[in-house]
């Protein structure tokens, strides 16, 4: 079988910086893999080993989201496939376009895996939209994947209920992080990353034109963290008693 | 009059979202039109208009089919402006529309506003460090994040019914199962108490119940206790992944304080923390913190609590 996983090079969110004015410092920020793409490509191999196959870790993005495909290449994927497109310029919509036009270049894939959403943005469109675009079934949010010669069972996780779901092969699906633990590379895996293909194609390649993306980043300001930071000191009875106080003279509790 | 509709599959989100649509048509001179899926939920805001989307076994329970149903009926309709709730469904069926309507889809907004042109919304990135304002040429799709809005009620607006025939869906539903714990209750709790990696057995989360209980409160947890030991259900996980809440007192208890955990506490009105590590991130996010042992800490203050009911 052949299984895709879709992942983003994602600024590290507990890297950000945000400069004097309050601005988010996102030109060359720390970047990596985003954290829950790598349940998506830990849940790619285990079915790899289970069912045989290959695993190619498809990225849109600049010259440096190499680096999220290493990753995923360390990790065990076999293959990478990099589309070369600024995601500055990009929304979901656009973004699901390259990731579909690409799937069907590099395809035919049997299951598409995507986590629930980038660690950096966290909007969870782009899954939805791949599989709208590729016309495969899609079921989200996935916390158990089973997967047979024409089938998926997959018990999704939402709000109040799980829901044991079943489609057929070919399909997308995005996994929720609490699915599996991701593996940490060793070191020879992730010198070996380096020798494994990866093909580089741009949006001409895949037929797609320079279009505006409809939704636009208008401004990121940093949030504010308001808070009192006041610590309590003293004895753990002393300190409990002043927290009640505090508490109760904020409100929160009752007096 | 250019419409714009609010559509959630959940009858609380419903009316929250309706909230949101009355006040996107007021700034875009437009109408609100609450939209049903399937069948019409009498619980859900009918004041104003209200349109019932029609068809063969139609069920907004499936996402691919409410997507469906909304573009058939956005075709003809054609509203400006189409807001979802964003549950996990709801932001599938919002992305699935835009793709099909070949329109923008703006992911989770807290806020949003806009103009005849333009919809304008906000919403909180980077694990909550940023608050990123997004925009987009009308007609678009946006998805309203779950309890940025107050639910509003009404009725006595027209109703209508439309029919779109067939809508086709690709997977089934076999079984459903409902959650131990609902999501509802900690969304809506005045107090949390919410407990982390601290915590050293799951004996001990018994004690921290009896805390929430001395407290009003309810119990929540950090992703760990959830998703990697399992001690308390997935429904209890707040945070980026989990869910987010507001409460007006929210107690971390062994809670280090990682950016996705803090992302799902921000809204809370008073926030206090108790850990070990006098260094843990918890204390930059709270407004009091007590650097001790919670085993230590946590009877301490229930026996304060109760020498003051006494």
């Amino acid at each position: 079988m052949r299984f895709a996983v879709c992942v983003k090079h994602a600024v590290d969110e507990s890297e950000l910086k945000i400069d004097s004015s309050g601005k988010p410092q996102l030109e060359g920020a720390q970047a990596r893999m985003g954290t829950f793409d790598k349940n998506a490509v830990e849940e790619a191999l285990r079915l790899r080993t289970a069912l045989g196959g290959e695993v190619v870790a498809i990225t849109v993005g600049r010259a440096e989201a190499r680096k999220s495909l290493k990753e995923a290449l360390a990790m065990g994927a076999d293959k990478g496939v990099h589309v070369l497109a600024d995601p500055g310029t990009l929304d979901s919509s656009r973004t699901s376009e390259l990731l579909a036009a690409a799937i069907a270049k590099t395809g035919p894939f049997d299951l598409v895996i995507c986590s629930e959403g980038s660690s950096d943005t966290y909007t969870g469109l782009v899954p939805p939209m791949v599989a709208e675009r590729v016309r495969f079934p899609y079921v989200g949010y996935v916390r158990k994947l089973e997967v047979a010669a024409q089938t998926v069972k997959a018990e999704r996780s939402l709000e109040e209920r799980l829901e044991s779901v079943e489609s057929s092969l070919p399909s997308v699906v995005s996994v929720v992080s609490e699915i599996n633990e991701p593996r940490y590379p060793t070191l020879i895996q992730i010198m070996q990353a380096s020798k494994k293909p990866v093909e580089e194609l741009t949006p001409q390649q895949l037929g797609i034109g320079d279009v505006q993306a409809s939704v636009r980043t208008v401004s990121m300001t940093a949030q504010a963290m308001n808070r009192k930071r006041v610590v309590l000191e003293g004895s753990p009875d002393e300190a409990a008693s002043k927290l009640i106080d505090a508490l109760a003279s904020e409100g929160v509790i009752p007096k | 009059m250019s419409e714009v509709w609010a559509f959630s599959e959940s009858v609380a989100v419903a009316n929250e979202i309706v909230s949101a649509a009355r006040e996107v048509a007021a700034a875009c001179s437009g109408q609100a039109v609450v939209v049903e899926i399937g069948r019409e939920r009498s619980s859900v805001s009918s004041l104003g208009k209200k349109l019932v989307i029609k068809g063969p076994d139609l069920t907004d329970e499936s996402p691919e089919m409410a997507a469906g149903a909304l573009y058939l009926a956005a075709r003809d309709a054609k509203p400006a402006v189409i807001l979802v709730g964003a549950t996990r469904n709801g932001k599938e069926v919002g992305s699935r529309l835009a793709v099909k309507l070949g329109i923008g889809c703006i992911p989770d907004l807290s806020r949003v506003s806009g103009d005849r042109e333009m919809l304008v919304g906000e919403r909180g990135e980077y694990a909550g460090k940023v608050m990123t304002k997004l925009s987009s040429r009308l007609p678009c799709v946006a998805a309203i994040k779950v309890g940025a809005y107050p639910a509003f009620s009404g009725s006595g607006g027209e109703v209508l019914a439309k029919d779109v025939g067939v809508v086709a869906r690709s997977s089934k539903i076999e079984a459903v199962k409902k959650k131990e714990a609902s999501t509802v209750d900690l969304r809506a709790a005045k107090v949390i108490v919410s407990v982390g990696r601290g915590v050293k057995k799951k004996e001990d989360l018994e004690m921290m119940g009896g805390l929430a209980k001395a407290l009003g409160g309810t119990l929540g947890c950090s992703r760990p206790l959830a998703s990697d030991l399992g001690w308390l259900p997935e429904e209890c996980h707040i945070g980026l992944t989990g869910i987010s809440v507001k409460p007006e007192l929210y107690l971390a208890v062994g809670i280090s304080g990682q950016l996705q955990h803090v992302a799902g506490i921000k809204d809370s009105k008073v926030i206090a923390a108790i850990n070990s590590d006098k260094d843990a991130p918890i204390f930059q996010a709270a407004d009091y913190g007590i650097v001790g042992d919670l085993y230590q800490v946590v009877p301490a203050i229930q026996k304060v609590l109760s020498s003051r009911h006494r």
